[in-house]
């Protein structure tokens, strides 16, 4: 029995020539999907919301569940040219309808379920919106990584992550009012390449000469330098970039560690009752910060692969290939909690349960440490004065509380550089 | 060869030949035979017999005229006189000690038009097809270059072309006409010898074309040529559904035909034949792309005018080397003259030496060249 012809999943184009039919691979069915998705209850018409706990769609009222419908395809995941075609490719925008959201108090962005007539920001608890236009050159994300940590888990985590430091306030953990975790699809741009540079530079070896001065013999350190080369290929493989710049850099960074592999192909199911941000730093943007990182990383690969650490002169030419990208949404729990009047920021990786954040430090605690540590060395090499001056045991003493005074100072300075780094948050 | 003459409708009388030394087969006017059999008309190939006009005896001719039908196409003999004539002159160039008879003049005048058959096919087909089409696309891509002394990285956007497949397939059903067969057997040898010919310049057959020149007969029949269609029919079909998606490479092209219809006739293409003799009197064919002008014969040196030269030599030695022993002896008397008649003894030795120098070159030209009958074999396509 023949083949059927066009086989299934072909569909015709326009043919230049007469006489010649022309069958091309069908369209994904995606392009045609309704714009705006409704989640409501098949079995009593309720409200239905992404569940990470049981990683589906479930009706709160009727316990009803519905299962994901689309499998993780991991690293997989198709990746993009820098092309113009594929960007305009890319930009159908979202599959559900949303509306974007401005916070008047901190300037973030939110993307929200069309019903959502009241929104609690999550980044500075104000709840203080306006509503604008959604920004028409928006990419569609292609995948996402679904919640896997429960909200419920959230508070368990922060609870935890804020007693886990002795210099915040001890009553941080008690007295905190923590508001409700609310789960975030953050934008994010993953970059792959390949980096080629052949590299030159002078590098210095040291050796130790003999010499003749004043008629005996000394000893010096000399550097010959020689010049050398090499060649470098790095694969970088989906290097993260968030995708937006309104919030800290510094906790996003803290928040990294996702495993890519759970990567799932984007589905309007798994953003219901969930908010999601749009990118803010265009793709171009994010693509420079991407090939700075390349590029150092590169630079260090090539000084390593010099027989010695003294490096000068140094020049490499870097050509990138294979290039590509990817636009995803990686799940974030955002919250803001008040102590004593001031509003701190945390987040938790939807994913991993990671927790970073804002936390208030307990700066007479801090101080008392430093003093604790400094005041031994210091009371000893007191004593060790003193006792110069009567006895001859003073140098002993004075020399263990100088060497016990170096210690507190550099512990001192550690920790008032990790209080400070907190503070700053 | 026997020559017997044929109405047909090629616009003049024909005559139908066939050369008994090397099996060619032409259709020529019968105007150019000479009528009452006084002027010989050699084979424009093989050079080999003389013609004579025979008159068509009645019937039995059937069989043999089975492709004498008229072109639908012809290649015009495009070349100018001058462009022939350096031809001609550049073949008879450089040969040491070439054949009285190898000269522009006599290439020339004995040159002869032959008209070369290839089978033109008109395919009606019925196919259905796939392959992968390419089309070009451009990336950004970037180079970077650090350097401490130039303060740190500098970066160059370039743009590369890449071929992005795509999967596709059809249906086709469209007449591809005037598709190319060899109608000789000895279609490659010739093509080897006298190079491609440029059919994008083919005219229709007007009866002024081949009214003062040799046709000859295909010796293949359509059946025979019909499977060398094939692959050009494919890649026509290839490139023609690559056109209708638009595309600019293709691969993997894979088709079921279903060939509806065939139409054969003939194209013609121009050839300059001539020839020269020999050492032994015997011709050597030249032939001429009557397009390109690309050239092929066997190039020979005459032994014959060497051993001359080196006949004339060895007689100025003998010369030279009498003189010389009469000198010598004359130096018994005045012996300075020994020591000229020596030296003279020697320079004969030397110039007859020098008489070999004409056989040796000639040997070593004629080896570096295809044999005569090598070359004559090569070009009537025998073993």
């Amino acid at each position: 029995m023949p083949d059927p012809f066009p086989p299934p999943g072909f569909a015709p184009i326009p043919s230049a020539i007469e006489g010649i039919q022309v069958y091309a691979p069908a369209p994904a069915e995606s392009a045609s999907q309704p714009e705006v998705v409704e989640f409501k209850c098949p079995q009593c018409g309720g409200v239905t919301a992404y569940s990470a706990q049981d990683g589906g769609l479930t009706c709160t009222y009727c316990a009803y569940y519905e299962p994901p419908e689309k499998a993780p395809v991991g690293k997989g995941a198709q990746e993009f040219e820098f092309t113009v075609e594929t960007m305009d490719r890319a930009a159908h925008g979202w599959g559900e309808a949303r509306k974007e959201l401005e916070c008047q108090s901190c300037g973030s962005i939110a993307s929200l379920p069309l019903d959502s007539l009241t929104h609690t920001c999550a980044f500075c608890g104000s709840n203080q919106v306006i509503q604008r236009q959604a920004s028409q050159d928006i990419l569609r994300p292609w995948f996402l990584i679904p919640f896997k940590v429960d909200p419920a888990a959230c508070h368990k985590l922060t609870r935890e992550w804020m007693g886990s430091s002795w210099m915040t306030p001890a009553s941080l953990k008690n007295l905190a009012r923590v508001a409700e975790f609310n789960g975030v699809y953050l934008p994010y741009w993953t970059f792959d390449s390949l980096t080629s540079a052949a590299w030159k530079a002078e590098v210095g070896h040291t050796r130790t000469e003999r010499y003749r001065e004043g008629g005996e013999w000394k000893e010096r350190t000399v550097v010959d330098w020689r010049w050398e080369s090499g060649q470098v290929s790095l694969n970088h493989d989906d290097l993260i970039v968030p995708g937006t710049q309104r919030l800290s850099q510094v906790l996003l960074d803290r928040l990294k560690g996702f495993d890519l592999q759970a990567l799932t192909p984007y589905d309007p199911k798994y953003l219901a009752g969930l908010q999601a941000r749009a990118y803010d730093l265009p793709l171009e943007k994010a693509w420079e910060i991407a090939r700075e990182k390349m590029r150092e990383s590169t630079r260090q690969a090539c000084i390593s692969q010099a027989s010695t650490g003294q490096v000068r002169n140094f020049s490499m030419n870097l050509d990138f290939s294979a290039e590509s990208w990817r636009y995803v949404l990686l799940p974030i729990y955002v919250a803001a909690y008040r102590y004593q009047d001031k509003a701190f920021q945390v987040m938790v990786n939807g994913q991993t349960g990671v927790v970073a954040g804002q936390r208030p430090v307990d700066w007479t605690r801090v101080w008392l440490s430093v003093a604790a540590l400094l005041a031994p060395g210091l009371l000893l090499s007191l004593l060790g004065l003193l006792t110069l001056i009567f006895g001859g045991v003073g140098a002993i003493i004075g020399g263990f509380g100088f060497f016990l005074l170096v210690v507190g100072v550099v512990i001192a300075v550690i920790i008032l550089r990790q209080a400070m780094s907190m503070d700053d948050l | 060869m026997t020559v017997m003459s044929t109405p047909t409708g090629w616009g003049f009388t024909t005559a139908h030949a066939s050369c008994s030394a090397c099996g060619w087969s032409y259709l020529l006017p019968s105007d150019a035979l000479p009528g009452d059999g006084s002027r010989a008309l050699r084979c424009p190939h093989c050079f080999a017999v003389e013609l004579s006009f025979v008159p068509e005896p009645q019937g039995g001719l059937a069989e043999k005229l089975a492709y004498t039908s008229p072109p639908e196409l012809v290649l015009p003999f495009s070349l100018s006189p001058e462009r022939l004539s350096q031809a001609i002159a550049t073949f008879a160039k450089g040969i040491p000690f070439a054949p009285p008879d190898l000269n522009p003049q006599a290439l020339a005048g004995r040159m002869k038009r032959v008209y070369l058959p290839q089978w033109l096919v008109d395919a009606s087909l019925r196919a259905t097809w796939r392959a992968e089409v390419g089309f070009n696309y451009e990336v950004v891509s970037h180079q970077d270059r650090y350097s401490d002394s130039a303060g740190g990285w500098r970066s160059q956007e370039v743009k590369e072309t890449r071929i992005r497949w795509e999967p596709r397939l059809g249906q086709l059903q469209r007449v591809f006409p005037n598709l190319t067969a060899p109608a000789l057997e000895t279609h490659a040898r010739l093509r080897g010898l006298v190079g491609d010919f440029d059919t994008s310049t083919a005219q229709p057959y007007q009866s002024q074309m081949a009214n003062a020149s040799f046709v000859r007969l295909p010796d293949r029949s359509p059946q025979d040529a019909w499977p060398d269609v094939l692959p050009g029919l494919q890649a026509a079909a290839a490139q023609q559904c690559q056109q209708a998606c638009a595309a600019d490479h293709q691969r993997d092209f894979r088709w079921q035909p279903e060939i509806t219809g065939r139409n054969w006739t003939l194209l013609l293409r121009p050839l300059y034949t001539t020839y020269y003799l020999d050492d032994q009197n015997q011709p050597q064919a030249v032939i001429i792309n009557g397009q390109t002008a690309q050239t092929s014969g066997s190039r020979r040196s005459s032994m014959k005018r060497a051993q001359r030269t080196a006949l004339i030599i060895l007689s100025i030695a003998v010369v030279l080397f009498a003189i010389s022993a009469i000198l010598a002896l004359a130096g018994i008397a005045v012996p300075p003259l020994l020591l000229l008649g020596g030296v003279g003894v020697l320079m004969a030795v030397l110039v007859a030496l020098g008489a070999v120098i004409p056989l040796a070159l000639v040997w070593q030209y004629n080896r570096s060249q295809p044999g005569a009958s090598q070359s004559l074999k090569q070009f009537a396509g025998s073993d």
